[in-house]
């Protein structure tokens, strides 16, 4: 346990380090790495270890953003409150929706997340003070005076999103490693023995759920703090689709692979911009082309490595050594 | 009493479209297992292509016969080129229950990027084969116009060649033989593999035409019929994902009730008010409400 | 515990591969940002897709257009303008993203045209345009608040503001149709609201009164909107909201036979891309507008024939429109403020040069120009002007009657105001 915190603080230093040597804009891709991370994990804690599929995560994370800019703006917070209130209400929506998903199963779990996802914009119209397709303006404000003249708004949202992402890693994958995280696999591998050997099933899959969504709802706050605004437009089902992608390629049931999945999403149009651009393309193929790779990697991968491209190493050294 | 008999008859012209989805993705639902989100995929791509032919031609019922045709053989080549190899790959793991549903979402968001390449994001329209004016009765113009009542028809006829299709077919005894005994069937000699291609071609088709319908009086684009993917989708809940005559039922509910909570309520209403329908039946009557007291499959 | 150490590496190595895709620095290659020896990159972002894009994806294209016309003849004291164009599906969240990208990887000297008041705002906002100085030109939304110097030290407004148009349609209701019964239908976020508030300010009262939610227009909702204007009995319906809802607006209406006296806002009346959207063009005619332009058809005009020839040779294909006209007429803009900035252009020296010498700029529109050293406000009034049945606009009344006006309580007047020549072929020469 030691060892694991040491080296999360390592880990952080080295990031922050290098965090004062690039350019802004990596430092902003920096900050959404890590938004995408904690994203991620909230994906792998759900499908990996409860098999169930949501598409919901984009509302979860809108659910957070909302919360988080609701409480800075109505009630002048300090920030770590706003963030604080993003994991509390998304939890408590998480909890609700769990309540009814446990009863779902397979497509009725997706096909309502889905329904949730598309007409997200159309619930944000509905309620004035959730200032409709527009949203509403969510500033953390300016990074503190003392890291002086050169720190720049960017850098300060890379040192938070990167603290919040480290610290959610390191909760996650504590309890991951604990009784309820191998109730999940039980679950998941094999649901009836779990319940003949006394495991309330749906009540485990609920406290997934809920802390699944309490780990959405914070990237929600995190997403919103890089692009200052919390606005139906930045929660997509094009963002719930790339969560997903990013937690196949990951591995779904792969922490550490979580931040692979996070550097994969945030490359993806960098990588197909400069596709875009030595081939030429015009504007339809800037646009699109990264939608392609995203579903080509998704369909490439769920068809070839369904567990994660990690599986089939991991498959085969399992054969060698025994369970630790 | 008017506004009462306007709504209802708007509701039935919008409910039959999505009778059309709902009911594309329960024929796939029943032979393979999998909802089929890219069905929305589908229909886009089979209207542009009918869009294309119809715009050149300036006949939309030639567009619309390519549109179907074009859904058909892309209902077949998915299953065939697709479904089957992720059914053959996909046998273990933790992923192995979610992975049509992701393979399916991720077939939307190709055929989406591959429309948006070719077609651009631009809202396309196409030449309504009908007048949109509303028909006048008397002195008052109501909102319900010959196009409403074509695309009533349309849909009428579609349901009818079905209905003969699978009840006094050959292909239709297989086709319902093998959604609900796969091994029976196959004991029996059909070749189940074959018959669940023909179901694909089938939805695709049908796909083809809910997408044309709803594009003669609405905009296509890339996302244009995201929200008739989630009504028909919960259309089929309500039928209970099983029956063909469900949906249809679920999907004229459907759209009688939210064409009325769009005249009686308030526009942005109407989303909220399917999502509550979804869920309330989701919860109330999971078997939708054509159950016979069948445990729900997954 | 193999599985932890193996845990543990699959840790470092992830952790190592998003430092390395971290290190990648560049170094701007002359003093200032985004200006080279040879070159001058500016940025724009706009909807080139979706539900508002109808229209104003012409904008960068014409822009574009006008910009390789000058750099064809000599450039900016030899520099090649070069316009980034990024699509942003006119929502707030993919306008900061691509403003990010246009500033932070593109690097680019300036920002011209950002389209929809909403985006600015939040782009402002987030990318943080006055504190890094990004000079943003001639945004293409009238919210009258952009103008506060204080607020937006770095932008620059052209057009007039919502609330000038507001008081202007109020005042021409007071004189030509007084004693009607009024519907408004507008969109509900800064841009309406700014024209209500003038509306409410003049002391026009609305009998119908119908907000509409950006980016809920459609066929179905607008059926809502007809719905309560007809019961409500309204003989005349202003309309302030963009053309993606004017389009269902006047279809509905026209579907039901619903036809009382139209008021088109600027933003959301033009001819070209209503017609494309599918609008009866018998609709149109008649309807009345404020107009801040001559009609792009009108010829003989100088400004028009000049743009007209541009948009011939370096926008083939495309329709010359209200839209192209305004992409141009920016394009004239910024190559004017360019030229002001002096021949070794810096970011501070472009916003000082339109803040002194901005208000003596050559442009298409009317009405007098308002930059200062305490004022950002671009052209302060509309003529008004009736549709006919070819989508086109003529003068309401036969001759232009330009009023100009203010966006605070100042009064509504009659302005004998002329508008600076065209330079000569349409090339800046200032200084």
């Amino acid at each position: 346990m030691r060892k694991k915190i040491a080296f999360f603080i390592l880990l952080g230093w080295l990031l922050l380090f290098i965090g004062d040597r690039v350019d802004e804009l990596r430092v902003y891709q920096g900050a959404q790495i890590a938004m995408y991370t904690i994203a991620l994990a909230s994906i792998v804690l759900l499908t990996g270890y409860s098999g169930q599929v949501s598409l919901g995560n984009g509302a979860m994370m809108a659910v957070g953003g909302y919360a988080a800019a609701l409480t800075l703006n109505k009630l002048g917070s300090p920030i770590w409150f706003a963030f604080l209130m993003a994991v509390f209400f998304s939890a408590l929506f998480g909890a609700l929706l769990g309540t009814a998903a446990a009863r779902l199963s397979g497509p009725y779990l997706a096909g309502t997340t889905l329904a949730l996802a598309v007409g997200l914009p159309e619930i944000a119209n509905q309620f004035a003070f959730l200032g409709g397709v527009p949203g509403i303006l969510f500033d953390v404000g300016f990074p503190p005076a003392r890291f002086g003249e050169e720190f720049t708004q960017y850098k300060w949202f890379f040192w938070i999103a990167t603290f919040l992402a480290l610290l959610s890693l390191f909760i996650t994958s504590n309890i991951l490693q604990s009784r309820f995280g191998r109730t999940w696999s039980a679950i998941r591998s094999n649901s009836l023995a779990a319940e003949l050997s006394g495991i309330h099933s749906s009540r485990m899959k609920i406290l997934a759920f809920t802390i699944s969504s309490a780990l959405a709802g914070l990237a929600g706050a995190v997403l919103a703090m890089t692009i200052s605004l919390v606005a139906p437009g930045a929660y997509t089902l094009t963002l719930s689709f790339a969560l997903v992608t990013g937690a196949v390629l990951a591995g779904v049931s792969s922490l550490p692979g979580v931040a692979l999945g996070a550097l994969i999403l945030v490359a993806i149009p960098e990588i197909a911009d400069v596709l875009a651009n030595s081939w030429g393309g015009g504007e339809n193929f800037s646009n699109y082309l990264p939608g392609l790779i995203v579903s080509l990697l998704l369909i490439l991968s769920v068809i070839f490595t369904p567990n994660g491209p990690g599986e089939n190493l991991r498959k085969h050294r399992h054969n060698k050594a025994s369970e630790d | 009493m008017q506004k009462l008999l306007e709504t209802l008859l708007i509701g039935v012209s919008t409910g039959s479209i999505y009778a059309l989805m709902s009911l594309a993705l329960v024929l796939v639902w029943r032979s393979t297992r999998v909802v089929n989100f890219a069905q929305a995929g589908q229909a886009m791509l089979s209207t542009y292509i009918g869009f294309e032919i119809a715009s050149r031609s300036e006949i939309f019922w030639l567009g619309l016969a390519c549109a179907i045709t074009a859904g058909a053989l892309l209902g077949a080549g998915v299953d065939f080129f697709f479904m089957r190899v992720l059914f053959k790959h996909a046998v273990s793991g933790p992923a192995v229950v979610v992975a049509p549903v992701i393979a399916t979402l991720g077939l939307l968001g190709l055929i989406r990027s591959i429309v948006g390449l070719i077609w651009g994001g631009e809202f396309k329209s196409i030449e309504a084969p009908a007048s949109k004016d509303g028909f006048t009765i008397g002195q008052t113009t109501i909102p319900f116009s010959a196009l409403n009542l074509l695309i009533i028809t349309t849909v009428s006829l579609i349901l009818i060649t079905l209905a003969i299709i699978f009840q006094r077919t050959n292909l239709g005894l297989s086709l319902r033989a093998s959604a609900y005994a796969p091994e029976i069937a196959q004991l029996a000699g059909i070749k189940t593999g074959r018959t669940r291609t023909i179901g694909w071609a089938i939805a695709g088709g049908v796909g083809g035409v809910a997408g044309m319908l709803v594009t003669s009086y609405n905009f296509l684009s890339p996302y244009s019929l995201d929200l008739l993917l989630v009504f028909g989708f919960i259309a089929a809940v309500i039928g209970g994902l099983e029956s063909m005559v469900g949906s249809v039922i679920g999907a004229l509910t459907l759209g009688i009730g939210l064409t009325f909570i769009l005249n009686y309520v308030g526009t942005s209403l109407v989303f909220i008010g399917g999502f509550a329908v979804l869920v309330v039946v989701l919860l109330l009557k999971p078997d939708g409400i054509m159950a016979r007291g069948k445990v729900r499959r997954a | 515990m193999i599985r932890k150490t193996r845990r543990r590496g699959t840790w470092l190595a992830a952790t190592v591969l998003a430092a390395g895709s971290l290190i990648a620095t560049a170094l701007p290659a002359y003093a200032e940002t985004g200006v080279t020896r040879g070159e001058i990159k500016l940025g724009i972002t706009l909807p080139l897709t979706g539900a508002a894009s109808p229209g104003y994806n012409k904008i960068g294209n014409a822009m574009n257009a006008y910009f390789k016309y000058v750099n064809e003849n000599g450039g900016v004291y030899g520099r090649k303008i070069t316009l980034i164009q990024k699509n942003d599906e006119y929502s707030p969240q993919l306008s900061i993203a691509k403003t990010n990208e246009l500033i932070l990887k593109d690097k680019v000297f300036a920002l011209v045209g950002p389209l929809g008041t909403a985006n600015f705002t939040a782009v402002h906002k987030s990318v943080g345009l006055a504190k890094r100085g990004v000079p943003s030109l001639f945004l293409n939304t009238g919210f009258s608040g952009f103008a506060k110097k204080t607020s937006y030290p770095a932008s620059f407004m052209i057009l007039p503001s919502y609330a000038m148009e507001a008081k202007i349609i109020a005042q021409f209701l007071k004189e030509n149709h007084a004693g009607k019964k009024l519907g408004i239908v507008y969109q509900n976020d800064e841009f309406g609201i700014d024209g209500m508030g003038a509306f409410k300010a003049a002391g026009t009262k609305f009998d119908v009164t119908v907000p509409y939610t950006s980016g809920s227009q459609s066929a179905a909702t607008a059926q809502t909107w007809v719905s309560q204007l007809a019961a409500g009995g309204a003989q005349v319906v202003v309309f302030f909201g963009v053309t993606s809802a004017t389009a269902p607006l006047l279809a509905v209406s026209a579907a039901a036979k619903y036809a009382p006296q139209w008021i088109l806002g600027s933003v959301g009346s033009d001819p070209l891309t209503l017609r494309a959207l599918g609008v009866p063009v018998a609709v149109l005619n008649g309807a009345q507008t404020p107009a801040g332009n001559p009609s792009p058809n009108d010829t003989s005009d100088e400004y028009i024939k000049q743009f007209q020839e541009i948009n011939t040779k370096y926008n083939t294909g495309t329709a010359f429109d209200d839209y192209v006209l305004q992409g141009m007429n920016i394009g004239l803009m910024t190559v004017q403020g360019l030229r002001a900035a002096g021949s070794n252009p810096t970011r501070k020296g472009l916003i000082s040069a339109i803040e002194t010498k901005g208000s003596s700029f050559a442009s298409v529109a009317y009405s007098p120009l308002g930059y200062s050293k305490t004022s950002n406000v671009g052209h302060t009034g509309y003529y008004m002007a009736v549709m006919d049945a070819n989508g086109d606009r003529k003068p309401f009344g036969g001759t232009v009657k330009l009023y100009t006006t203010d966006s605070g309580s100042g009064p509504v007047v009659l302005s004998t105001f002329k508008r600076p020549a065209m330079p000569a072929k349409g090339l800046p020469s200032n200084s």
